[in-house]
């Protein structure tokens, strides 16, 4: 299923191997990428190595984590969710629009009193991304649409629906900063927002890694006849995970509101393309049953690295898209490679 | 292969519904078209992303003259993609209705050509709006904002805000949304000659792009901050750049420090001129626009009248903290 299972069993107390199984492993090589990529930025650009430039990768890396995270159970699914960067708009605009319009909070309302104000956003913009997932199931299950024009579609009305409740423009409503600043600007570049992010994605990874929930996920991926005939309630397994990938967009829609202090309708535009280049980049296969959550992390990143780098040294922004799309060319043939190998 | 199968039919039946969605709500004019002056006049209003809360204000504009006149407003326009991409078929199919006139803010001056083309050799009368096609010939009348001016005067309230002296050393960015938005290289030309001209101390240190996400928008912010600790200014060239510049600045406690000058009257932005996030914000006036076009449109095929000019440039507005608030919320873009 993963690439670390695919080592040969002749070879599994065999050192030599071992170290090469490493050496070869999808985070191993993501790693590396990280610090050469850190190495060159740092020496073209000396203030790139700093506490202010892992505060600002952190923060660009949160909203795309959570729903690449989702993604990530997605694919390994064998389906994919377009809607999740529009679902990041639309969940963000109608926590705003509860906050400003329901409990009458205007942006005069700042720091700890805008606490349950936030709360009740937070509650708004995961029900509304599961309200999404749910749809999305709708249509993939009962409907039969594939994944790729159900999801499509659902991006589509959602953007709509954004757009008609906010009339395009941001709406403004109470928010505490200091959730998204740095702990410490000079030496602790997390913030409470990515904490948050990295404990419910500790959550998501064990849920993937150490659960029957997940193993379901990888079975249905890799064959969804023999998941079904070995006992799996596929259509109700998938249910649950187009609704977890709609919650956790609209989790990222939260953070993104508390980043901007309003919910705008094209806060999530072409998000949906990172998480999935995050993904792929991490390693999974976009046909189903292979993929960590830890390729996914990584490969948030590193797209987040290439970002803050490029923009400090003075690179034009266009040359990220030429980066990124070598990375998932890389990524994926690195997957061919590793296929080829374990096949042998 | 049956998921294959199922994937075409989906497409296929997803574009067709895409299809009859677009032909119904673009059809609700009679089809007789001509000019006659005592025929019903139908106006088709081809904007360029109903998301932008720009082409909102405009829509009020052009739906109150619409009704002043007694015509009818077919407003149309992709929900969210600015592109020609997306904009050329929602332009054939509202000419396939033919309308007696068509207001078009055409998204890309040469790939709209051929559709300005089609409707006036149809006998559609054509107005441009905001933007412009190449080859204004046929078109009877091209109403702007100036966008040149407006980063012009942009330059004037940062280098106010920064207090600019001779002789003084400053760095400002601009913040963009994408290397080719015809509004944005306008802008930036303006603001680039007025700093040259006026304020040889004051340096563009970078540019950046939002692709119109403003979290993008605040990340460019965030690395400017941390590449030069000496930042003076930031010069937001629109809506969504002033957005996630706002942020921004306000996660980093240096509102009101660093000068940030936005463009167009966000409800939200202008809030925060009010709470000194903002220095200023240029104002435009697309209501403005969008009325002079119908009520030029309408003047050329009931009298055949031609008194609006070729081009019509609207100025621009500068908003800040001594503005009236009367004038705040005039200008302010509003939806219906």
């Amino acid at each position: 299923m993963t690439g670390s299972v695919k080592v040969a069993p002749t070879a599994r107390n065999d050192r030599r191997d071992h170290l090469v199984g490493v050496a070869t492993n999808q985070v191993t090589i993501l790693i590396g990428v990280m610090v050469i990529l850190v190495g060159i930025f740092s020496l073209l650009e000396p203030k790139f190595f700093s506490v202010p430039t892992a505060n600002n990768i952190l923060t660009d890396w949160g909203s795309v984590a959570l729903i690449a995270v989702g993604q990530t159970f997605v694919i390994i699914s064998g389906g994919i969710d377009l809607s999740v960067g529009a679902i990041v708009g639309l969940s963000g605009v109608v926590a705003a629009w509860t906050m400003a319009n329901g409990l009458g909070l205007d942006q005069t309302v700042k720091g700890a009193d805008a606490a349950p104000g936030l709360v009740v956003g937070a509650l708004v913009a995961v029900g509304v991304g599961l309200g999404v997932g749910l749809v999305n199931a709708f249509l993939i299950n009962v409907l039969k649409i594939v994944p790729f024009i159900a999801t499509l579609a659902t991006m589509g009305a959602c953007l709509g629906f954004s757009v008609i409740i906010s009339s395009g423009a941001p709406i403004g409503s109470a928010n505490d900063f200091s959730l998204i600043s740095a702990m410490d600007p000079k030496a602790n570049p997390f913030s409470w927002t990515v904490l948050g992010v990295i404990i419910v994605i500790a959550i998501a990874g064990l849920f993937l890694h150490k659960s029957r929930f997940g193993l379901y996920t990888y079975a249905i991926g890799s064959n969804s006849f023999a998941a079904s005939a070995a006992g799996i309630n596929v259509k109700r397994h998938l249910t649950m995970v187009y609704a977890l990938s709609g919650a956790l967009a609209g989790l990222a829609g939260m953070f993104v509101y508390i980043r901007l202090g309003a919910g705008s309708p094209s806060s999530g535009t072409g998000r949906e393309l990172d998480a999935i280049a995050a993904v792929v980049i991490g390693g999974a296969s976009l046909m189903g049953g292979i993929g960590r959550i830890w390729g996914t992390i990584l490969g948030a990143l590193i797209l987040f690295t290439v970002q803050s780098g490029l923009i400090m040294i003075g690179v034009a922004p266009d040359w990220k898209k030429v980066v990124v799309a070598v990375l998932i060319a890389a990524a994926v043939s690195a997957q061919v490679l590793q296929n080829r190998n374990g096949r042998k | 292969m049956k998921n294959s199968h199922r994937l075409i039919g989906a497409v296929g039946a997803f574009a067709a519904l895409a299809l009859v969605a677009t032909g119904c709500s673009a059809a609700s004019g009679d089809s007789t078209g001509g000019s006659a002056a005592d025929e019903e006049i139908t106006i088709a209003f081809v904007m360029g992303a109903e998301s932008d809360p720009f082409f909102q204000a405009m829509k009020v504009g052009a739906e109150e003259e619409a009704a002043a006149q007694g015509v009818t407003l077919v407003w149309q326009g992709d929900p969210s993609n600015y592109s020609a991409e997306t904009q050329i078929p929602i332009v054939d199919a509202v000419l396939a209705n033919q309308p007696t006139a068509l207001v078009l803010i055409p998204t890309d001056p040469v790939a709209l050509q051929a559709s300005v083309d089609k409707a006036v050799a149809a006998g559609v009368v054509v107005a441009n709006v905001d933007t412009r096609v190449d080859d204004l010939s046929d078109v009877l009348t091209f109403i702007t904002g100036d966008n040149n001016d407006g980063g012009s005067k942009a330059a004037d309230a940062l280098a106010a805000k920064i207090g600019y002296e001779d002789g003084g050393s400053y760095e400002v960015v601009v913040g963009l949304t994408s290397p080719t938005a015809t509004t944005n290289v306008g802008r930036l030309d303006g603001f680039t000659a007025q700093v040259e001209a006026k304020y040889p101390g004051i340096s563009i240190v970078d540019v950046a792009y939002s692709e119109s996400n403003p979290e993008k928008a605040a990340t460019n912010v965030n690395n400017w901050l941390t590449k030069f600790p000496g930042l003076d200014g930031i010069f937001a060239i629109d809506g969504t750049n002033g957005s996630g510049a706002a942020a921004a600045l306000e996660a980093k406690g240096l509102d009101g420090t660093i000068g940030l000058v936005g463009y167009d009257a966000y409800p939200d932005n202008v809030a925060k001129i009010k709470s000194g996030i903002f220095t200023a914000l240029i104002a435009q006036d697309p209501a403005a626009e969008a009325r002079l076009a119908i009520k030029s449109i309408v003047e050329f095929i009931r009298e055949g009248k031609t008194s609006t000019k070729a081009e019509v440039v609207i100025p621009n507005v500068v908003l800040d903290e001594t503005t009236s608030a009367d004038d705040l919320s005039k200008y302010t873009y509003v939806a219906n």
